[in-house]
């Protein structure tokens, strides 16, 4: 199989070192031998036809260059990597702009137009376009898929699609952001302020310096949106979700929840066609209480009841657990 | 709907079938039977508290009508509505911003009640924050409740920390 991966920030060099890690084993097992054809970063492409050294790749990276420092590789950008190198399929692992979903958007429909598969990490196309470029894989036969969008190794989506495929999903709440989850856990656990539980997650690098995507809940909105489009088929976009972030919340706030208790979590909640994002009062023995930055996904379904999957939610390994598994789904049913 | 009923039954035996017999035969399903001897017996008679569900107000006017005939007496007859209780967690100024009229403004609405306010005001300049519990009659009561309550947190610039499944 033949891959191109577009951007090499952290999701990117995380596939790269689980591609070496998982070579044989990919082999053994499934039969599958990946051969990365090129890799495209903001300073160029690196372009191999008989498949990039990714220990190269990845050590270039490392000493700060960008990967025009590739032997060969030229100033070429994603579009145009995507229109004249041949793959089978494109990992689409650019950062996310919730602005306008680009440079993530335009490469994801490049791809699926030269009738690739696209498998991607990146929520914010998805949470403005997701039906455009749903509709635009059908269109061209290739497979779609993003479960590394949503809850990083949480496998949601693939689960909701297959081992519930019989079911019928009504409704789905939980944690969807890390960050925020961390917060409101430290919050709770040593009665701080939210201004010094933030600083010390930025210091611990689990909050960006700019923190405003995850506390404002933008971030939890985007997965939202992705896990409505694509497990109950809601029709809505980023714009349709009512969001309400975590920087007001108290500490004083936080006690008088833990004193009736609750746990105050930002939660994501789709149902009956209503997106919402917001602090709620979670009471304790409740299966979404989980702490730290683990992420959580309740799904209320018509025959198996309520299912809790939990699982890390961020982490670039962890994503690319989910960006492997769909690689490998795309090979089992045939590139 | 369900019903409870306060009797007074002679104190000779086979008086408590006398009394449930009509309750079953017009289509009650008794829910609890309790003797009150620590109440009685008075004029001979003992009390017995019955709950019971019933499907419409009809049968409820059989089951009286019948006992009354029985020669049992019907001393008390209610309706037993469950309340329900939701609680939330607003922050803003609330005591500033007239936390009487914030309560009044969800009393007002027929089947819900503050039932318990807890502040925790850290300083007299800084942002207070309230958990309030509200007793509320049933599900409609809560989606009114809830849309007041975002009204009330929109105008007086509050946060309201919702419980989850509400």
């Amino acid at each position: 199989m033949r891959i191109q991966i577009i951007g090499f920030g952290n999701i990117g060099k995380g596939l790269a070192k689980v591609l070496i890690k998982k070579e044989k084993l990919l082999k053994k097992q499934h039969d599958l031998k990946i051969k990365v054809v090129s890799i495209t970063d903001v300073s160029g492409t690196a372009r191999d036809d008989k498949g990039i050294n990714l220990s190269k790749a990845l050590e270039i990276i490392k000493n700060g260059r960008g990967i025009l420092s590739y032997p060969k590789a030229t100033k070429m950008n994603g579009i145009e990597a995507i229109k004249t190198i041949q793959a089978d399929l494109v990992v689409e692992a650019t950062n996310t702009k919730i602005e306008d979903g680009e440079p993530g958007m335009s490469h994801m429909l490049q791809a699926i137009k030269q009738g690739k598969h696209v498998v991607t990490s990146n929520k914010g196309p998805l949470a403005l376009k997701f039906q455009e470029l749903n509709n635009s894989a059908k269109k061209n036969s290739v497979q779609f898929k993003f479960e590394a969008s949503v809850g990083g190794a949480m496998p949601i989506i693939n689960f909701a699609h297959e081992t519930l495929s019989g079911d019928k999903i009504n409704a789905i709440e939980g944690i969807l952001n890390g960050t925020t989850n961390y917060i409101l856990t430290r919050m709770s656990k040593e009665e701080k302020s939210f201004e010094m539980v933030l600083r010390e997650a930025q210091e611990m690098g689990i909050a960006e310096s700019d923190p405003s995507y995850d506390i404002d809940g933008i971030d939890t909105a985007c997965k939202l949106v992705i896990l409505a489009n694509g497990i109950l088929g809601i029709k809505k976009t980023y714009k349709d979700v009512k969001t309400q972030g975590i920087r007001k919340i108290t500490p004083e706030a936080v006690k008088l929840a833990k004193e009736d208790g609750y746990v105050i979590k930002l939660i994501g909640e789709v149902k009956n066609n209503n997106l919402e994002v917001s602090p709620r009062l979670v009471p304790k023995n409740h299966p979404l209480n989980v702490e730290g930055v683990l992420n959580v996904a309740l799904l209320k379904t018509d025959l198996a009841g309520d299912i809790t999957i939990v699982g890390k939610g961020a982490g670039s390994i962890e994503t690319n657990s989910a960006i492997l598994s769909d690689i490998i789904s795309i090979w089992r049913t045939g590139i | 709907m369900k019903i409870s009923l306060d009797l007074q039954l002679k104190d000779v035996p086979g008086q408590l079938v006398k009394a449930l017999v009509p309750i079953s035969n017009f289509g009650g399903n008794i829910r609890s039977v309790v003797h009150m001897r620590e109440k009685g017996p008075k004029g001979g008679r003992i009390p017995v508290h019955v709950d019971l569900n019933i499907d419409n107000p009809k049968s409820l006017e059989k089951i009286l009508k019948d006992l009354e005939d029985k020669d049992i007496w019907v001393s008390k007859v209610g309706e037993i509505k469950k309340k329900k209780n939701i609680t939330v967690i607003i922050i803003g100024h609330v005591v500033d911003t007239d936390v009487r009229d914030t309560i009044d403004k969800i009393n007002d609405i027929p089947g819900a009640m503050v039932a318990n306010l807890a502040l925790a005001m850290p300083d007299p300049e800084e942002e207070t924050s309230a958990r309030m519990d509200i007793d509320v009659d049933d599900a409609e009561v809560v989606k009114i409740v809830l849309k007041r309550l975002d009204k009330i947190a929109k105008d007086k610039g509050f946060i309201v920390v919702k419980s989850l499944g509400v």
